[in-house]
Protein backbone atom coordinates (compact mmCIF):
# COMPACT_ATOMS: atom_id res chain seq x y z
CA UNK A 1 0.00 0.00 0.00
CA UNK A 2 2.51 2.58 1.18
CA UNK A 3 4.71 1.11 -1.79
CA UNK A 4 2.18 1.66 -4.18
CA UNK A 5 1.41 5.01 -2.92
CA UNK A 6 5.22 6.16 -3.13
CA UNK A 7 5.43 4.93 -6.40
CA UNK A 8 2.40 7.04 -7.51
CA UNK A 9 3.72 10.03 -5.51
CA UNK A 10 7.04 9.73 -7.84
CA UNK A 11 4.80 9.51 -11.03
CA UNK A 12 2.90 12.10 -10.13
CA UNK A 13 6.11 14.19 -9.66
CA UNK A 14 7.53 13.34 -12.97
CA UNK A 15 4.01 15.03 -14.28
CA UNK A 16 1.75 12.07 -14.53
CA UNK A 17 -1.77 13.07 -14.34
CA UNK A 18 -3.22 9.56 -13.94
CA UNK A 19 -0.92 8.86 -11.00
CA UNK A 20 -2.08 11.85 -9.67
CA UNK A 21 -5.71 11.69 -10.53
CA UNK A 22 -5.41 7.88 -8.37
CA UNK A 23 -3.94 9.83 -5.50
CA UNK A 24 -6.61 12.51 -5.06
CA UNK A 25 -9.05 9.53 -5.02
CA UNK A 26 -7.37 8.17 -2.66
CA UNK A 27 -7.48 10.57 0.02
CA UNK A 28 -10.24 13.09 -1.35
CA UNK A 29 -12.78 11.46 1.60
CA UNK A 30 -10.37 12.23 4.77
CA UNK A 31 -9.62 15.65 3.59
CA UNK A 32 -13.14 16.26 2.56
CA UNK A 33 -14.08 14.84 6.16
CA UNK A 34 -11.57 17.04 8.31
CA UNK A 35 -12.70 20.28 5.53
CA UNK A 36 -16.43 19.74 6.63
CA UNK A 37 -15.59 19.16 10.35
CA UNK A 38 -13.93 22.22 10.38
CA UNK A 39 -16.36 24.88 8.36
CA UNK A 40 -19.32 23.00 8.71
CA UNK A 41 -20.49 23.90 5.24
CA UNK A 42 -20.89 21.03 2.56
CA UNK A 43 -20.41 23.10 -0.74
CA UNK A 44 -17.08 24.83 1.20
CA UNK A 45 -15.72 21.92 2.17
CA UNK A 46 -15.94 20.72 -1.19
CA UNK A 47 -14.12 23.88 -2.32
CA UNK A 48 -11.46 23.29 0.17
CA UNK A 49 -11.28 19.93 -0.86
CA UNK A 50 -10.60 20.87 -4.48
CA UNK A 51 -8.17 24.49 -3.47
CA UNK A 52 -6.42 21.92 -1.71
CA UNK A 53 -5.50 19.16 -4.48
CA UNK A 54 -5.01 21.90 -6.95
CA UNK A 55 -1.87 23.28 -4.88
CA UNK A 56 -1.08 19.76 -3.59
CA UNK A 57 -0.43 19.30 -7.46
CA UNK A 58 1.66 22.50 -7.75
CA UNK A 59 3.31 22.11 -4.84
CA UNK A 60 4.37 18.45 -5.17
CA UNK A 61 7.79 18.38 -6.67
CA UNK A 62 8.38 19.92 -3.32
CA UNK A 63 7.57 17.00 -1.64
CA UNK A 64 10.75 15.39 -0.55
CA UNK A 65 8.74 12.60 2.12
CA UNK A 66 10.07 13.88 5.33
CA UNK A 67 6.14 13.47 6.25
CA UNK A 68 3.27 10.91 5.14
CA UNK A 69 1.66 12.19 2.00
CA UNK A 70 -1.30 12.21 4.16
CA UNK A 71 -0.08 14.43 7.00
CA UNK A 72 1.41 16.64 4.08
CA UNK A 73 -2.12 16.87 2.58
CA UNK A 74 -3.96 17.86 6.16
CA UNK A 75 -1.45 20.75 6.42
CA UNK A 76 -2.51 22.43 3.18
CA UNK A 77 -6.35 22.00 4.28
CA UNK A 78 -5.74 23.55 7.36
CA UNK A 79 -3.68 26.25 6.13
CA UNK A 80 -6.66 26.91 3.87
CA UNK A 81 -9.13 26.48 6.34
CA UNK A 82 -7.11 29.31 8.04
CA UNK A 83 -7.64 31.47 5.59
CA UNK A 84 -11.54 31.14 5.55
CA UNK A 85 -11.37 31.61 9.27
CA UNK A 86 -9.09 34.24 10.55
CA UNK A 87 -10.17 33.21 13.83
CA UNK A 88 -9.27 29.75 13.62
CA UNK A 89 -5.35 30.24 14.13
CA UNK A 90 -5.27 32.77 16.74
CA UNK A 91 -7.50 30.35 18.86
CA UNK A 92 -5.18 27.46 18.58
CA UNK A 93 -2.46 29.43 19.70
CA UNK A 94 -4.15 30.70 22.90
CA UNK A 95 -4.98 27.58 23.82
CA UNK A 96 -1.84 27.38 25.90
CA UNK A 97 0.41 24.55 26.30
CA UNK A 98 -0.78 23.71 30.71
CA UNK A 99 -0.97 19.67 29.70
CA UNK A 100 2.16 17.99 29.19
CA UNK A 101 1.69 14.63 30.45
CA UNK A 102 0.65 12.23 27.75
CA UNK A 103 -3.15 12.00 28.06
CA UNK A 104 -4.62 8.38 29.06
CA UNK A 105 -7.18 6.79 26.26
CA UNK A 106 -9.10 4.34 27.64
CA UNK A 107 -10.99 1.48 26.17
CA UNK A 108 -13.76 2.39 24.26
CA UNK A 109 -15.30 -1.05 25.09
CA UNK A 110 -18.77 -0.72 27.02
CA UNK A 111 -19.16 -4.61 27.53
CA UNK A 112 -22.65 -4.07 29.71
CA UNK A 113 -25.75 -5.13 27.43
CA UNK A 114 -28.23 -3.98 29.59
CA UNK A 115 -26.98 -0.30 28.88
CA UNK A 116 -26.79 -0.52 25.20
CA UNK A 117 -29.75 1.27 24.69
CA UNK A 118 -28.58 4.16 27.23
CA UNK A 119 -24.91 4.10 25.35
CA UNK A 120 -26.68 4.44 21.73
CA UNK A 121 -28.59 7.41 23.25
CA UNK A 122 -25.22 9.41 25.01
CA UNK A 123 -23.05 8.34 21.87
CA UNK A 124 -25.85 10.26 19.42
CA UNK A 125 -25.83 12.98 22.35
CA UNK A 126 -21.85 13.02 22.12
CA UNK A 127 -21.63 13.10 18.93
CA UNK A 128 -24.00 16.24 18.55
CA UNK A 129 -21.85 18.00 21.34
CA UNK A 130 -18.51 16.94 19.29
CA UNK A 131 -19.81 19.10 16.34
CA UNK A 132 -21.17 21.62 18.61
CA UNK A 133 -17.36 22.46 19.91
CA UNK A 134 -15.41 24.94 19.02
CA UNK A 135 -14.00 24.88 15.83
CA UNK A 136 -10.10 24.87 17.24
CA UNK A 137 -11.25 22.01 19.03
CA UNK A 138 -13.50 20.19 16.37
CA UNK A 139 -10.16 20.49 13.89
CA UNK A 140 -7.62 19.13 16.80
CA UNK A 141 -10.02 16.15 17.71
CA UNK A 142 -10.93 15.61 14.23
CA UNK A 143 -7.19 14.84 13.11
CA UNK A 144 -6.76 12.37 16.35
CA UNK A 145 -9.82 10.43 16.21
CA UNK A 146 -11.29 10.84 12.10
CA UNK A 147 -7.96 11.47 10.51
CA UNK A 148 -5.81 9.41 13.23
CA UNK A 149 -3.16 11.37 13.54
CA UNK A 150 -0.46 10.75 16.60
CA UNK A 151 -0.13 14.00 18.98
CA UNK A 152 3.40 14.49 17.49
CA UNK A 153 2.10 14.29 13.92
CA UNK A 154 -0.85 17.21 14.54
CA UNK A 155 1.52 19.11 16.09
CA UNK A 156 3.53 19.26 12.92
CA UNK A 157 0.13 19.42 10.25
CA UNK A 158 -0.49 22.63 12.50
CA UNK A 159 3.08 23.97 13.50
CA UNK A 160 2.11 23.89 16.99
CA UNK A 161 3.98 23.02 20.14
CA UNK A 162 3.25 19.37 21.49
CA UNK A 163 1.95 21.06 24.87
CA UNK A 164 -0.85 23.00 22.94
CA UNK A 165 -2.35 20.15 21.01
CA UNK A 166 -2.20 18.01 23.94
CA UNK A 167 -4.21 20.98 26.24
CA UNK A 168 -6.21 21.28 23.12
CA UNK A 169 -7.68 17.90 23.17
CA UNK A 170 -7.51 17.72 26.89
CA UNK A 171 -10.15 20.49 27.13
CA UNK A 172 -12.01 19.63 24.06
CA UNK A 173 -12.98 16.27 26.02
CA UNK A 174 -12.99 18.17 29.29
CA UNK A 175 -16.28 20.09 27.67
CA UNK A 176 -17.76 17.12 26.64
CA UNK A 177 -17.34 15.38 29.71
CA UNK A 178 -19.53 18.53 31.21
CA UNK A 179 -21.87 17.80 28.37
CA UNK A 180 -22.40 14.64 29.45
CA UNK A 181 -22.66 15.41 33.15
CA UNK A 182 -25.77 17.79 31.77
CA UNK A 183 -27.52 15.13 29.86
CA UNK A 184 -27.03 12.59 33.13
CA UNK A 185 -28.48 15.70 35.65
CA UNK A 186 -31.56 16.38 33.25
CA UNK A 187 -31.67 12.24 33.07
CA UNK A 188 -31.82 12.17 36.74
CA UNK A 189 -34.84 15.02 37.29
CA UNK A 190 -36.73 13.78 34.61
CA UNK B 1 -17.97 0.57 36.72
CA UNK B 2 -16.87 3.85 38.23
CA UNK B 3 -18.95 6.60 37.11
CA UNK B 4 -15.99 9.00 36.21
CA UNK B 5 -14.41 5.83 34.08
CA UNK B 6 -17.57 4.79 32.12
CA UNK B 7 -17.96 8.67 31.63
CA UNK B 8 -14.05 8.70 30.07
CA UNK B 9 -15.34 5.44 28.14
CA UNK B 10 -18.79 7.05 27.05
CA UNK B 11 -16.38 9.98 25.35
CA UNK B 12 -13.51 7.60 24.02
CA UNK B 13 -16.38 6.04 22.58
CA UNK B 14 -17.88 8.29 20.97
CA UNK B 15 -14.92 10.14 19.53
CA UNK B 16 -13.69 6.74 17.85
CA UNK B 17 -17.33 5.89 16.40
CA UNK B 18 -17.88 9.21 14.97
CA UNK B 19 -18.28 7.73 10.70
CA UNK B 20 -16.16 9.91 8.31
CA UNK B 21 -18.72 11.94 6.24
CA UNK B 22 -19.95 11.02 2.71
CA UNK B 23 -18.33 12.63 -0.32
CA UNK B 24 -21.65 14.17 -1.68
CA UNK B 25 -19.87 13.88 -5.21
CA UNK B 26 -16.19 12.57 -6.22
CA UNK B 27 -13.99 15.69 -7.11
CA UNK B 28 -11.43 13.59 -9.13
CA UNK B 29 -12.61 14.86 -12.11
CA UNK B 30 -12.82 18.82 -11.15
CA UNK B 31 -9.49 18.48 -9.82
CA UNK B 32 -8.29 16.63 -12.64
CA UNK B 33 -9.60 19.94 -15.16
CA UNK B 34 -7.99 22.20 -12.97
CA UNK B 35 -4.64 21.08 -13.09
CA UNK B 36 -4.72 20.62 -16.87
CA UNK B 37 -4.48 24.47 -16.81
CA UNK B 38 -2.14 24.73 -13.65
CA UNK B 39 0.92 23.16 -14.73
CA UNK B 40 3.46 21.68 -12.20
CA UNK B 41 6.02 24.98 -11.72
CA UNK B 42 9.62 23.76 -13.05
CA UNK B 43 12.74 25.67 -12.94
CA UNK B 44 13.03 27.21 -16.62
CA UNK B 45 14.56 30.54 -17.50
CA UNK B 46 12.59 33.03 -19.65
CA UNK B 47 13.70 35.09 -22.35
CA UNK B 48 13.99 38.29 -19.79
CA UNK B 49 16.30 36.16 -18.27
CA UNK B 50 18.55 35.71 -21.15
CA UNK B 51 18.34 39.79 -21.86
CA UNK B 52 19.27 40.78 -18.17
CA UNK B 53 21.99 38.08 -17.96
CA UNK B 54 23.28 39.53 -21.20
CA UNK B 55 22.99 43.27 -20.86
CA UNK B 56 24.75 43.00 -17.18
CA UNK B 57 27.57 41.48 -18.60
CA UNK B 58 27.81 43.80 -21.39
CA UNK B 59 27.73 46.62 -19.21
CA UNK B 60 30.32 44.54 -16.61
CA UNK B 61 32.45 43.88 -19.31
CA UNK B 62 32.44 47.46 -21.10
CA UNK B 63 33.53 49.25 -17.43
CA UNK B 64 36.54 45.93 -17.23
CA UNK B 65 37.90 46.79 -20.40
CA UNK B 66 37.78 50.23 -20.08
CA UNK B 67 39.57 50.13 -16.86
CA UNK B 68 41.94 48.13 -18.44
CA UNK B 69 42.70 50.67 -21.34
CA UNK B 70 42.26 53.84 -20.19
CA UNK B 71 45.26 56.04 -19.84
CA UNK B 72 45.85 56.30 -15.91
CA UNK B 73 45.89 59.95 -16.57
CA UNK B 74 41.97 59.61 -18.27
CA UNK B 75 41.70 57.87 -15.12
CA UNK B 76 42.05 60.25 -12.56
CA UNK B 77 40.45 63.06 -14.64
CA UNK B 78 36.95 60.54 -14.72
CA UNK B 79 37.55 60.25 -10.88
CA UNK B 80 37.95 64.49 -10.39
CA UNK B 81 35.04 64.60 -12.62
CA UNK B 82 32.81 62.60 -10.50
CA UNK B 83 33.97 63.95 -7.23
CA UNK B 84 33.01 67.48 -8.71
CA UNK B 85 29.78 65.73 -9.72
CA UNK B 86 28.64 64.90 -6.65
CA UNK B 87 29.92 67.77 -4.87
CA UNK B 88 27.46 69.95 -6.97
CA UNK B 89 24.50 67.81 -6.55
CA UNK B 90 24.99 67.70 -2.75
CA UNK B 91 25.35 71.74 -2.80
CA UNK B 92 22.62 72.80 -6.04
CA UNK B 93 20.26 70.05 -6.07
CA UNK B 94 20.16 68.00 -2.02
CA UNK B 95 16.87 66.23 -3.54
CA UNK B 96 18.48 64.77 -6.78
CA UNK B 97 20.23 61.37 -4.70
CA UNK B 98 17.11 60.87 -2.55
CA UNK B 99 14.34 61.41 -4.98
CA UNK B 100 16.92 58.88 -7.42
CA UNK B 101 16.73 56.20 -4.69
CA UNK B 102 13.10 56.62 -3.67
CA UNK B 103 11.97 56.69 -7.65
CA UNK B 104 14.09 53.18 -7.89
CA UNK B 105 12.43 51.87 -5.14
CA UNK B 106 9.00 53.02 -6.32
CA UNK B 107 9.88 51.32 -9.42
CA UNK B 108 10.50 48.27 -8.02
CA UNK B 109 7.18 47.99 -5.74
CA UNK B 110 5.19 48.81 -8.56
CA UNK B 111 6.53 46.25 -10.79
CA UNK B 112 5.39 43.16 -8.21
CA UNK B 113 1.97 44.70 -8.01
CA UNK B 114 0.54 42.55 -11.11
CA UNK B 115 2.30 39.52 -9.25
CA UNK B 116 0.83 40.47 -5.92
CA UNK B 117 -2.99 40.95 -7.34
CA UNK B 118 -1.98 37.63 -8.90
CA UNK B 119 -1.54 35.97 -6.17
CA UNK B 120 -4.64 37.66 -4.03
CA UNK B 121 -6.70 36.64 -7.02
CA UNK B 122 -5.27 32.74 -6.48
CA UNK B 123 -6.10 32.81 -3.80
CA UNK B 124 -9.24 34.16 -3.07
CA UNK B 125 -10.41 31.48 -5.70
Amino acid sequence: MAETEQFLIQRAQKGDHDAFAALVDEHQRYVYNLALRVVKDENEALDLTQETFVRAWTALPNFKGQSQFRTWLYRITTNLCYNRLPNLRRSLNDLGDDVMEDIPELSSTLDNPVHEIETNETRKFLHQAISSLEENYRLLINLRYQNELSYEEIASTLNLPLGTVKTGIFRAKEQLRKSLAHLEESWIST
Amino acid sequence: MDKHLKQEALIEDALKSQTIAPMPRSITADVMARIQTTPAPRFQLTRNDFILAIVLTVVFSVIFFALQTLPPYALIQLRIQGILLWQSLLVNARWFVPTVFFGLAAFLAAITLPTLYQMTMDQGR
